[in-house]
């Protein structure tokens, strides 16, 4: 029965007859979700169990859907070790960019009027950008192939990463200008009860319980995270810059730099899918019609923040910003 | 250096709960994901992991981790270790390859969803570390195996395995996703981060790597002792969890251990057990699978459940007297349906090695011996026909594994018992009462039909041993066979031969 062939295989079989030696990148993610429409149920239990049956509702049976997936890349082909040597480059720039401005003690110098901005506008992001985390891991959870799963990862990973510089942050500015900014209190009393952040905060909740994996990716992907990037790592780092604090527009340029790559492969992903069935257009519109609207509701009462700051930005001037980077992302999606 | 401790400002990366108001608790943590169960939902405000790391922390010490891992390797890559290779350990490596890589993979799943579905912020944070070393597992494990694909087709296994009907695949499929993407994110980071891999992966990834080193193989060492790294930081997600869970429901504390213990402790002796009793040379052998089992496990296992005020599994005797047994009966099982692996299994019972197993298990040759005496017999009357299956073997409801673990008799003889219940109108049947107890306890997950049920149900075509193997996904470069019936078959020539290889004989 050892009945060997000569013939040298290149890569895995399941990848087809391969002409070129596929990447490492392929090799490492090619067809890893052995239980994507597997017949009868997704995993080796009992069809009707409830998480065979979540699977093919919002997995399998999800309308965003094309024959396969496997062919998408993301443009940057990240693998782990990629990703981990990628974001430890960045992560020292951080640290040096930090030691710079502790050595300088410049929080210090910032205006009490900016100080009190930052209160408004900077000390309840993490919840926020905490559940971009949550529900960008959900999308990876669901999504139909490793390539689409490994890139939200590293997303999700991203906004952890976010979220601890943010926390660093507001430390720094609690020992320099009063403990009180340092407060649970202060950031989640704002977060639920002050007016300007609720249309945002409903709009998040509204993300995590949105279970469809199609769903779930464009309105995060396409819709909430691209306007408060926008937002956040263009207009706020504009304010700041405006307002003398070099510190914090420098970091949140720097947060720039994953919310580009998480929209390029979106993008990419957006502009596989509608080559593969121009038909999911509708699809992705009747989401973003629903969702667009939150965002743009969302993001309004924040900008209203920026024209209460000593340097200020006009509110309409903030909201066209966003609106024109976010629909200057769409475009590039093909939406 | 940064002027504030990580102390200092980590509270608030893990205080980002709040309460909802614009949609339902309940759609955001659905209670089937979230497990609370007893467990007062304010109760899990106190999770909190012995061992913190940052983000600029954990890229700063992967990448270093991750770069010498593959220096390693490409230093390797010219040497010409891998063709002096044991076929006994490749095998062994083949089996961790495809066995191993796709599970880190639905690891990645398991820790996505407590990343998603914990309770807790700080759980949270720690998973979403999780799920990127789980990635790094599956990652470095395909690019090891996929490098030599072009040596050895069976290396293909390594992504391919996952995706076939094989019989080992399904069990294992079965029991991880059981384990890893299907339970409540309490229950997984009970039966996952704690029991698994606090324990038996040490067996897998630290034990085996001696082995490996012994055999040569420092490829392959290296590749599992840098996997098993990461274990520390993620694996603590299991402690704190328990530690509330218990606190205020035991007995279901206690369960989920038992049945995520036992489900691991019956995939091991199917594979680690061969790998290190058999697979592995002899003279390459540190110690047998039950010492590693002892040393790895089970010291360390009643220890910490017992430091959680937990009790023993209720099946520990059966258990304990299994360590002697099961994995030497699936042995036999592999090397008689050696068509349906991925990998050259060796039998390894040739006079040397019958010696140290003997010592290492008295009861061996009692049990075991005069099977394998047929089988010799056979081999060296050249008649390896009816060495070779005719049919699948009877296999376990719950563990999906072949039933043929011999237990002793009151007259002292052993013999593979049935252990069988009826439920719904059938007749199920187990490899061990353990098995049939937790058929019975988690019956409406459990649930599933075994590669017999299909192929009595006429899902398997044509029925007979190549519709069989067509269905399992075996291709004629990859079925197993073994490597050198010479090497164990050699001591035996030409003694008298009696029973049924005689009746074979003539
Ligand atoms: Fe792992
Ligand atoms: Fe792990
Ligand atoms: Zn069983």
């Amino acid at each position: 029965m050892a009945n060997r062939s000569p013939r040298t295989q290149k890569t895995w079989s399941l990848l087809g007859d391969v002409r070129r030696k596929p990447s490492t990148y392929e090799v490492t993610a090619a067809r890893f979700h052995y239980h994507f429409r597997k017949e009868p149920a997704p995993f080796e239990l009992d069809p009707g169990m409830p998480l065979n049956l979540w699977y093919l509702k919002y997995r399998e049976g999800s309308p965003f859907q094309v024959d396969d997936w496997e062919e998408f890349r993301d443009p940057y082909k990240l693998t782990y070790k990629d990703y981990v040597a990628l974001q430890h480059d960045r992560e020292t720039y951080l640290d040096l960019l930090i030691d710079t401005h502790e050595a300088t003690s410049s929080v210090t110098r910032l205006d009490p009027a900016w100080v009190a901005t930052l209160r408004e506008l900077f000390v309840p992001l993490r919840f926020p950008l905490h559940v971009l985390q949550m529900t960008g891991l959900y999308v990876g959870q669901m999504a139909p192939s490793s390539f689409i799963t490994n890139a939200a990862h590293f997303g999700a990973a991203d906004e952890m990463r976010r979220v601890q510089r943010i926390a660093y942050w507001t430390k720094v500015l609690a020992n320099a200008h009063g403990d009180e900014l340092a407060t649970t209190a202060l950031a989640r009393g704002a977060w639920e009860n002050d007016p300007a952040w609720q249309p945002l905060r409903r709009a998040c909740e509204q993300l995590l319980v949105t279970h469809d994996w199609g769903e779930a990716f464009a309105a995060r992907n396409l819709a909430v995270k691209p306007a408060l990037d926008a937002l956040l790592n263009s207009q706020l780092a504009d304010l700041a810059r405006r307002n003398s604090d070099e510190f914090l527009a420098l970091l949140f340029t720097e947060f720039g730099v994953d919310s580009q790559r998480s929209q390029d492969w979106s993008s990419a992903l957006v502009r596989y899918a509608l080559e593969h069935r121009p038909e999911l257009r509708e699809v992705l519109t009747g989401w973003l019609g629903a969702w667009q609207p939150r965002v743009v509701e969302a993001t309004e009462p924040l900008a209203a923040i920026f024209a209460t700051a000593p340097a200020a930005m006009a509110t309409d001037d903030v909201i066209g910003a966003v609106r024109e980077q976010h629909r200057a992302y769409l475009e590039l999606c093909g939406l | 250096m940064a002027l504030l401790k990580r102390e200092e400002w980590q509270g608030f990366v893990r205080d980002v709960d709040w309460s909802y108001s614009y949609v339902d608790d309940s759609a955001v943590f659905p209670e089937w994901h979230c497990g609370t169960g007893k467990v007062p939902r304010e109760a899990w405000s106190a999770w909190e992991e012995d061992y913190k790391v940052s983000y600029p922390e954990y890229v700063a010490t992967q990448r270093e981790k991750e770069a010498s891992a593959y220096a390693v390797k490409s230093a390797l890559q010219r040497s010409t270790t891998f063709d002096h290779l044991d076929e006994g350990w490749k095998s062994a490596t083949k089996m961790h390859f495809g066995g191993v890589a796709l599970v880190e993979y639905a690891a990645v799943l398991a820790e996505l969803k407590m990343a998603r579905f914990g309770l807790n912020g700080a759980w949270r944070n720690m998973a979403t570390f999780g799920q990127l070393d789980e990635l790094r597992h599956a990652q470095i494990t395909t690019f090891f195996g996929h490098e030599f694909i072009g040596k050895d087709a069976q290396y293909d296994w390594t992504q391919k395995a996952f995706h076939t009907n094989d019989w080992v695949l399904i069990s294992l499929r079965n029991l991880f996703d059981g384990m890893m993407i299907a339970p409540n994110v309490v229950d997984l980071a009970i039966e996952l981060p704690l029991t698994f891999e606090t324990g038996f992966t040490n067996l897998q990834f630290v034990a085996l790597a001696s082995d490996a080193l012994e055999s040569g193989d420092v490829n392959f060492a290296n590749m599992i002792s840098s996997i098993q790294t990461d274990e520390a930081r993620h694996s603590q997600q299991g402690g704190p969890t328990l530690e509330i869970l218990v606190e205020h429901d035991p007995v279901r504390a206690q369960w989920v251990i038992d049945k995520a213990f036992w489900g691991s402790a019956r995939a091991f002796a199917a594979l680690t057990g061969p790998a290190m009793d058999y697979y592995t040379p002899l003279e390459h052998r540190k110690q047998s699978y039950r010492e590693f089992m002892e040393e790895w496990i089970i010291d360390q296992f009643v220890h910490t459940i017992e430091e959680y005020g937990l009790k023993k599994p209720w099946y520990w005797d059966e258990f304990m007297r299994g360590l002697d047994i099961w994995h030497h009966g699936l042995q036999m099982g592999l090397w008689y349906w050696r068509p349906t692996l991925w990998w050259r299994p060796k039998a390894g019972v040739s006079k040397d090695e019958r010696a140290w197993l003997a010592e290492k298990y008295p009861n061996w040759e009692k049990v075991f011996g005069d099977k394998w005496d047929v089988l010799i017999d056979n081999v060296n009357a050249n008649n390896l026909e009816a060495t070779l299956p005719e049919t699948l073997p009877w296999l376990c409801s719950t563990c999906h594994l072949p039933a043929c673990n011999a237990t002793q008799s009151r007259d002292g003889t052993w013999r593979v018992r049935d252990w069988s219940l009826q439920y719904d109108g059938r007749t199920y049947h187990f490899c061990t009462n353990g098995c049939r107890q937790i058929f019975w306890k988690d019956r409406d997950n459990v649930n599933h039909q075994t590669l017999i049920d299909r192929f009595l149900a006429g899902q398997i075509q044509p029925m007979d041993v190549g519709g069989i193997l067509g269905y399992m996904g075996l291709t004629p470069d990859v079925m197993g066979d073994d490597p050198d019936y010479e090497a164990w078959t050699k001591d035996y020539v030409g003694r008298p031969v009696e029973g049924i290889s005689l009746a074979a004989q003539s």
